[in-house]
């Protein structure tokens, strides 16, 4: 069975993403800052696959270590989703107003994280030909006020996955932006105000889980990517 | 057999205690080993699309067959002390039995919990006692009932469990050790050594009562489960008395996580392997040094923890218990665990396979289904 590295596992797209590959019996090494959802979620699909639930901070470097050395049990690695990151101060500061502290912070847990947590894992990916996924926003090419901290992040995030693909061409690598999301962190970013229109996590899993299973040329994709539509479309032919 | 919706703090488990399935004897009486009691097996299936409860029929000793690798197995070391004492009512000079339900130790207050039953073999409680009551012993010990337990005790049938003093000039556990004999009551064929009240676990006394759950285990078994890749852990809880009567709430009991097993159930449940708690003695006290998230921190102390609908089980995933008298506290402590329709069928299941019940009877793992 392969095996994926999920991180930001426990809430919103990490833990629809989990669930969806626990189903199809994937071997997961997951992560997230609260153990107790973290407990939860492992009882959950520790009943339908193999998994290895580490609590802690992707901005932790001896964190990083546990979740690749959680991985290296498995004895091979297929998939690393960098999907935990940082919002930084809710409700969302102008740039004017964002402490240059928490631009570091936020820097820190959405580019440098996921990075070397790919450095860490970039051998065995290596040695299947596997995937990066790298959990993207609108936010990194369009222009919003108060999200310039966390947008500039998934700016770079996107360079450097770009970057990473042409270092690296035997491996597949996305930024996947995955468009409004009823989540915390999306609820955080519009803290009090009603975001029950948009949709749930689990909407955008059919074109994440496309982009695992089909591996689609590296690249930016968003939820609404023709590819991925029309490879549903195709599929659907198929039958 | 019938099974309710639930409603408010009432299980939803019903069934009819079968008097004529009575363990009397321990299991080595009958021809068994301590293993070779029955063992019933049910498992919420595991598919969400697929609800349903597996059952199955099987030996103790092959245990490991329904455990997985990566498993805990989690049982309580606490041994069984003398807990019942002959004595007689200091008025009357009526003999009545005497059940200590802290036989090592007093509550933190310095009171005793007594409760009086008939003499000779303990058959019922005696309700109608009153405050101020003596009750006197071997070697010039007496105890003095102060007030019911806890409090308020009144059932609507009368007060069965006493705090107490202690008078005389042997401290009540020198007492007990020297005079007492394991607590049993009159459903049993004939008094039992001490040694047939003790699991292989059984390191620290202290148990009114045998935490019977780990009864059928021998070294045998815990061996076969080690080498199948079965991970074991420890906590001590000392059993009280049991809850007899519908309605009463279990008693206050001492108990110990230890940093170790708090370490191995934490690390268990997150490489997604199940904690098996060796009865409910265990699962109280998983649950009592489980935090607000679930995560478990070492503990010690005294439990009063109901667990419930308004305290669901939060760490223990799976329960290997005996089967008991149907008092809701039981019932609704085995429903968090297994959830309601596992829970229902397996009593179903062991009544009609004619399962025996007791503490030296039969045994069951029930396994949930998680939300």
């Amino acid at each position: 069975m392969p095996t994926a590295v999920i991180t930001g596992a426990s809430a919103g797209l990490g833990r629809a993403l989990a669930t969806a590959l626990a189903e199809r019996g994937w071997n997961l090494v997951l992560d997230a800052r609260r153990p107790g959802r973290l407990l939860e979620l492992a009882a959950e699909l520790g009943r339908q696959t193999a998994l290895r639930a580490v609590p802690g901070d992707v901005a932790d470097a001896a964190h990083r270590r546990q979740l690749a050395g959680a991985a290296a049990e498995f004895g091979a690695l297929n998939l690393l989703v960098n999907n935990a990151s940082t919002l930084g101060p809710s409700p969302l500061p102008p740039l004017a107003a964002l402490p240059a502290g928490e631009l570091a912070a936020i820097l820190h847990t959405n580019v440098v994280a996921p990075l070397a947590l790919i450095q860490l894992a970039l051998p065995a990916l290596t040695a299947t030909g596997g995937t990066v996924v790298n959990v993207s926003s609108d936010a990194a090419v369009a222009h919003y006020p108060g999200w310039g901290g966390y947008g500039s992040a998934k700016a770079a995030l996107d360079h450097l996955t770009a970057t990473l693909a042409e270092e690296n061409p035997q491996l597949r690598w996305y930024s996947f932006d995955p468009g409004d999301m009823r989540t915390e962190m999306h609820q955080a970013a519009f803290p009090g105000e009603d975001i029950s229109d948009r949709p749930e996590p689990e909407s955008v899993l059919p074109a994440l889980l496309r982009l695992i299973e089909q591996r689609l040329p590296s690249g930016r994709y968003t939820n609404t990517a023709p590819e991925l539509l029309a490879a549903a479309a195709g599929q659907a032919v198929a039958r | 057999m019938t099974l309710h919706a639930p409603a408010g703090t009432a299980p939803s488990t019903h069934f009819d205690l079968p008097v004529d399935l009575t363990a009397t004897e321990p299991p080595e009486h009958r021809g068994l080993g301590r293993d070779g009691v029955r063992l019933l097996v049910a498992e919420a299936a595991s598919a969400p699309s697929a609800p349903g409860v597996r059952l199955a029929h099987s030996r103790f000793r092959d245990l490991g067959r329904y455990l997985r690798p990566g498993d805990l197995v989690v049982v309580n070391t606490s041994q069984t002390v003398a807990g019942e004492v002959d004595g007689v009512l200091a008025e009357t000079g009526r003999p009545v039995v005497l059940h200590v339900a802290t036989p090592t130790g007093p509550l933190p207050d310095g009171s005793w919990v007594l409760e009086l039953r008939t003499a000779p073999d303990a058959t019922r409680p005696l309700l109608d006692c009153q405050p101020g009551t003596v009750v006197r012993l071997a070697a010039d010990v007496a105890v003095r009932l102060l007030a019911p337990y806890p409090e308020p005790a009144d059932t609507g049938s009368g007060t069965r469990l006493w705090r107490a003093e202690v008078t005389g000039g042997r401290p009540l556990p020198d007492l007990l050790v020297r005079h007492g004999r394991p607590i049993s009551y009159g459903y049993l064929h004939g008094r039992w050594p001490l040694a047939d009240y003790q699991t292989v676990f059984g390191r620290h006394p202290g148990s009114a009562e045998m935490p019977s759950a780990g009864r059928p285990f021998s070294a045998e078994l815990v061996t076969d489960l080690v080498s199948r890749g079965i991970g074991f852990a420890s906590i001590t809880l000392h059993t009280g008395v049991s809850s007899q009567e519908a309605g009463e709430t279990p008693q206050a009991e001492r108990f110990e996580v230890p940093a170790g097993t708090a370490r191995l159930v934490n690390a268990t449940r997150l490489d997604g392997g199940r904690v098996i708690a060796v009865g409910t003695t265990v699962t109280r006290a998983l649950e009592s040094a489980a935090g607000a998230d679930g995560w478990l921190a070492p503990a010690q102390g005294w439990t009063e923890l109901v667990i419930g609908p308004d305290h669901p089980a939060r760490v223990v995933t799976g329960l290997i218990t005996g089967l008991h008298n149907p008092d809701a506290s039981h019932l609704l402590l085995v429903e968090s665990i297994a959830g309601a329709e596992v829970t229902q069928r397996a009593y179903d299941a062991a009544v009609a396979a004619g399962y025996l019940w007791h503490e030296f009877g039969d045994s069951c793992l029930l396994l949930g289904a998680r939300r």
